[in-house]
């Protein structure tokens, strides 16, 4: 057809594109929005003991999270250990990133591969490696009362801060492999033209660098800030039982409980949490630079 | 204001050496000019006055401070990147008050200093614009706006013009020599564009390997070049090798017997010859040395010919004739006589190239 044969060589035509874009938009619409939207009819349905899940249409399970003190705390406390973890990721990873960003040597790659391999243990595995290792008679608490260091364990499993620590290292590639994308895009010599102007390396860095990796700082907060948001593995295993985060108790809510309306809710207050506050800090974070 | 002093700057990297001993004065308010080709140590050298590269060994100075182990950000150097390297997040006006800044000056004092850099580079009515709004010729501008702004006791320019287009580069290059001579700041430019360094220099070094071959002023180089590196680097020469068989008198490898300045030399040499000095024609007689050749190629340049002319298995030399309308234009494979002045043989000893 004459029409075909006019186009020039190697450029999809309108159809051909869309047809590209169809498995992807089923894949997104079958997998993701379609059981969204069942999950959010489900958590207005009501929840009758012994009879489960009755169709309804009721705010109750939203107003029983936010009446609840216990499922306020967990709440707070999700959105506290997120917190913490981000900046702190944020600030151990600059350092790396920009190292990585700008080192000459030969083994960048090796280097990219070392902070990539944590990855490769999963989330479960990795955290019965820090049960064993802060355990009360682990390898660290064992080593520091064998060098006479301590002479009463540390507690560190089961606390919050074994959870921030487990979730930091989880977190932290992914914050690193972001900014460092993002700084090797930033001419060497700006930094240097700053220098020569008469500003030190940190005034450099508030004033040139961080601006100029604000899109992969932002990136990297949205990114490490959702995942430990959502964190499962690392809280319970590392967290116990009794620390309760949303992740979690999305899960005990549904398959131990069965009170799928109200697991329902549990998972649309947390996806609505996560996204609210990745938009503020995004906003804040553009005010404060740009 | 204030001249800088480079005494036996060296820097190696493990057990290669990038610039071996450099030692050289660039006076108060000179324009000096980092010519050589790359890979020579002239950017690692820039880069030691700027203070990115900490030398292996010598000594920096401006005036009478040393500076060698001072960090870049107490250096008080101006400096000009290939790359502008403006932030990109800056308009033009905080571009160029960052230095200002970074000196603690006062808001009512750097309002005008900003004002007046940016009209000294004829940029005035663009200081709210970012650097991504405005040509490669205005950011190159503004980059020494903000560079001569913080009163620099000197400025450094890295390759400044090599990004430019042609036409731009001419322009900018004159502009950056004015404001120089304006400002009266000592500068030192890196260059590997030999036009470049003629046209804007005071004097120029002349660096390969990592060592100076030559400082001198463009007619210092030029027509008393001090070895055959600079003689083959700066300008264009024709080589023949051969020997000094006494002084004053030189056999090429073709058998070409010549006559040349006295010289101490004996045995292997190479003499250059500036394609201007040589003559053509019935007149070539005359001269100290001539011989008969044949045109091997003529080259066209507009205001100038090339000729080519072989004078014998070995040997062949360049000439340059203005082109002149007569018709007595050299044709290939015409005979013709070649001669030239004693004077116009620099005589060199042979290097291991």
């Amino acid at each position: 057809m004459a029409h075909v044969a006019q186009r020039p060589v190697g450029e999809p035509g309108n159809l051909t594109a869309a047809g590209l874009l169809v498995p992807a938009t089923i894949f997104v619409a079958i997998g993701l929005l379609v059981p969204i939207a069942i999950l959010f009819r489900y958590s207005l349905n009501a929840f009758v003991p012994g009879k489960l899940m009755v169709d309804a249409l009721t705010i109750a399970n939203y107003v029983k999270f936010f009446t609840d003190p216990f499922y306020l705390q967990v709440l707070w406390r999700t959105v506290r250990v997120a917190v913490a973890c981000t900046i702190f990721c944020l600030i151990f990873g600059f350092p790396l990133a920009y190292v990585l960003a700008r080192t000459q040597s030969r083994h960048k790659n090796l280097l990219v591969m070392v902070i990539v391999l944590p990855l490769f243990v999963g989330n479960a595995v990795r955290a019965a490696g820090w049960m064993v290792a802060f355990g009360s008679k682990g390898f660290v608490n064992s080593s520091l009362m064998g060098m006479g260091v301590i002479s009463v364990p540390i507690e560190i499993m089961y606390t919050e801060m074994a959870v921030v620590i487990g979730i930091i290292a989880v977190n932290m590639p992914f914050m690193v492999l972001t900014l460092q994308s993002v700084i090797e895009g930033i001419d060497r010599n700006v930094e240097e033209a700053a220098f020569s102007l008469g500003a030190p390396p940190m005034t450099m860095a508030l004033r040139v660098l961080f601006p100029l990796a604000l899109p992969g700082i932002l990136a990297g907060v949205i990114l490490t800030f959702i995942l430990a948001m959502n964190a499962y593995a690392t809280p319970v295993l590392l967290g116990g039982p009794k620390f309760q985060t949303m992740g979690p108790l999305v899960f005990s809510t549904f398959a131990q409980q069965n009170n799928w309306p109200f697991g329902g809710a549990v998972s649309f207050i947390l996806m609505t949490v996560t996204l609210i506050l990745t938009v503020a800090s995004s906003l804040l974070i553009r005010r404060r630079y740009a | 204001m204030a001249s800088l002093t480079l005494h036996g700057l060296t820097k190696s990297y493990g057990d290669v050496a990038v610039v071996k001993s450099v030692s050289l004065e660039v006076r108060d308010g000179e324009f000096l000019v980092l010519l050589g080709p790359s890979g020579c140590g002239k950017t690692t050298t820039l880069r030691m006055i700027a203070g990115f590269v900490p030398p292996s060994g010598g000594s920096i100075c401006i005036g009478d401070q040393d500076i060698t182990s001072l960090p870049p950000w107490k250096r008080n150097a101006g400096l000009v990147f290939q790359s502008y390297a403006l932030f990109p997040h800056m308009t033009v006006a905080q571009n160029v008050a960052f230095g200002l800044e970074m000196r603690k000056a006062s808001r009512t004092e750097i309002v005008p200093r900003v004002a007046e850099a940016l009209r000294l580079v004829r940029l005035d009515g663009y200081s709210e614009r970012y650097p991504r709004q405005l040509s490669g010729g205005q950011q190159q501008r503004v980059a020494l706006a903000r560079a001569l702004v913080i009163r620099p006791d000197v400025l450094l320019l890295d390759e400044p013009l090599s990004n430019l287009d042609a036409k731009l580069r001419l322009q900018v290059r004159l502009e950056i020599r004015a404001l120089q001579q304006q400002t009266g700041l000592t500068t030192v430019m890196v260059t590997h564009d030999q036009e470049e360094a003629l046209t804007m220099a005071d004097r120029l070094v002349v660096m390969s390997d990592g060592a100076v071959r030559q400082l001198g002023t463009q007619s210092d180089l030029y027509e008393r070049p001090a070895d055959l590196f600079v003689a083959g680097f700066v300008g264009r020469s024709t080589m023949i090798t051969g020997i000094v068989t006494a002084s004053g008198a030189f056999r090429s490898d073709g058998g070409l017997v010549l006559t040349c300045p006295a010289t101490a030399l004996q045995g292997p040499a190479t003499i250059a010859l500036r394609p201007e000095r040589l003559t053509l024609g019935p007149a070539a007689q005359g001269l100290d040395n001539h011989a008969p050749g044949t045109v091997s190629f003529v080259s066209y340049l507009g205001a100038m010919l090339d000729v080519h002319v072989r004078l014998n298995a070995t040997d062949h030399v360049m000439v340059q004739i203005p082109n002149r309308s007569d018709g007595l234009t050299p044709a290939v494979g015409d005979a013709i006589e070649v001669g030239w002045p004693a004077s116009a043989c620099l005589v060199f000893p042979r290097e291991a190239a």
